[in-house]
């Protein structure tokens, strides 16, 4: 299994683990105890951010029975709640006399705060799920822009194949036409001589026919010219894919970025059990009970299984 | 007009590399090969000589900015004319291809008309 995969499942653990969550009411409490962390870590101001989306009181087991209860009912309601937050930690962190030397202390509190408030409602409103189901699809978009580029790369090869295909039948018409026009041009000559030998219909059909052989080039050229504009018109390719390039490395960053997030609000014991389940390929079954060592164990298990 | 110069074609998309060495040829230069990185690119220059080097700039492993510097360090490259046809329409990065010594610089999506002129006045002007 690679890592991918294996972020995928750590990242449903986390979904699963969030649903087990429940959104807190009291927020002094645990207020308080963020403003504990961040004055421990107020030298570093990014890891008092992340230590304080990691606090263990991010999880609320004695309201996860509440957690019906206290579902979110509307955006609005949460908002407020965040709203009326931000406020009262602002508040709360207006600079005193003993803040006066260390700015940097109280900018750090205020950013922990708010991370904890953004983190909380996340959570409120059930966006930490979201999240876990926009990472999920990540890279399925990922490979659909992929395909995209891969199919329009293939298309316009096709037409560049066709454009080179035009070019040589035009090329042999225009060569062809050319040796028929002296031909032509011949025959006008012998029968413009002394002794008029064509007829009236004739001479004006001898007329017509050098004068269609003589525009050839110019229509040739013209063709030419168009199959010119069709090939550069393929140049969308060479645009398109790389703004898809530029899309899909963002995409990577941002699917990074969201297991990141969601690894770092999973609970610690659902992340142990997701890497407890992710072992990968058996190195050593010796002695071991819990695993299949070849497809026939798998097919008997499942057939034990009544599949 | 036909010329027996070597050019070498340095982009990461076929299509593109396709389409240049088209119109290469209907302009009247019938000698080109095509290189997908700048890496690939500088490999072929050392080992074979080419009158004219059309490059991408944004390429894996060494963009045309990297060959383009280069190639300028090169004893026997450096007075190669060097001609960057690019999506990259920054102006940052025009005057960063001036200034490592691009010879000339086309913003995708270019015409036939604009690949001629540029061709013809950086040969006309490495000529003189």
């Amino acid at each position: 299994m690679d890592d991918l995969n294996t972020f995928a499942l750590m990242a449903d653990a986390a979904t699963e683990a969030a649903s087990h969550i429940a959104p807190r009411r009291g927020r002094k409490p645990r207020q308080k105890k963020s403003e504990d962390a961040s004055d421990a870590h107020a030298a570093n101001g990014t890891a008092v951010v992340d230590d304080m989306a990691l606090t263990p009181t991010a999880i609320d087991p004695a309201g996860a029975s509440n957690a019906t209860a206290h579902a979110p009912t509307s955006e609005d309601t949460v908002a407020q709640t965040v709203n009326e937050e931000v406020f009262a930690n602002e508040s709360a962190n207006e600079p005193t006399p003993s803040d006066a030397g260390h700015p940097g202390e109280d900018i750090h509190q205020r950013i922990g705060h708010l991370t904890r408030t953004l983190h909380d409602a996340l959570r409120e409103l059930g966006y930490d799920k979201d999240l876990a189901a926009t990472r999920e699809h990540l890279p399925d978009a990922r490979d659909r822009l992929s395909y995209i580029a891969r199919v329009t790369g293939e298309a316009a090869d096709k037409v560049l194949n066709a454009v080179d295909r035009a070019r040589v039948v035009q090329e042999s018409l225009t060569n062809k036409a050319d040796g028929l026009r002296k031909r032509w041009q011949a025959v006008a000559a012998y029968t413009a001589g002394a002794e008029d030998r064509a007829t009236p219909a004739g001479r004006s059909l001898i007329d017509d026919t050098c004068g269609f052989f003589s525009d050839i080039g110019g229509q040739a050229d013209a063709t030419n010219s168009i199959l010119t504009d069709i090939m550069m018109a393929q140049d969308f390719h060479d645009l398109t894919g790389q703004v898809i390039r530029k899309v899909v490395t963002l995409a990577t960053n941002l699917e990074e970025q969201l297991l990141k997030l969601l690894l770092q609000t999973t609970p610690p014991e659902q992340l142990k059990k997701a890497e407890v389940s992710l072992e990968g390929p058996v190195v050593n079954a010796d002695g071991r009970t819990d695993v299949v060592t070849d497809q026939s164990q798998v097919d008997d298990l499942l057939a034990s299984l009544g599949f | 007009m036909s010329s027996d110069k070597r050019f070498l074609i340095v982009d990461d998309f076929s299509t593109m590399r396709r389409i240049v060495r088209n119109l290469l040829k209907e302009i009247g230069f019938h000698n080109a090969e095509e290189a997908e990185d700048g890496a690939v690119a500088l490999s072929m220059l050392k080992a074979t000589k080419y009158d004219f080097v059309v490059s991408d700039i944004n390429m894996p492993n060494m963009n045309g900015f990297e060959l383009l510097k280069k190639i300028r360090e090169e004893q026997d490259l450096k007075d190669l004319p060097v001609l960057m046809v690019t999506a990259e329409a920054k102006k940052e990065d025009i005057v960063l291809a001036a200034q490592n010594g691009a010879s000339g610089y086309i913003v995708k999506p270019f015409t036939k008309a604009t690949l001629e002129e540029k061709v013809q006045k950086i040969l006309q002007k490495t000529a003189a």
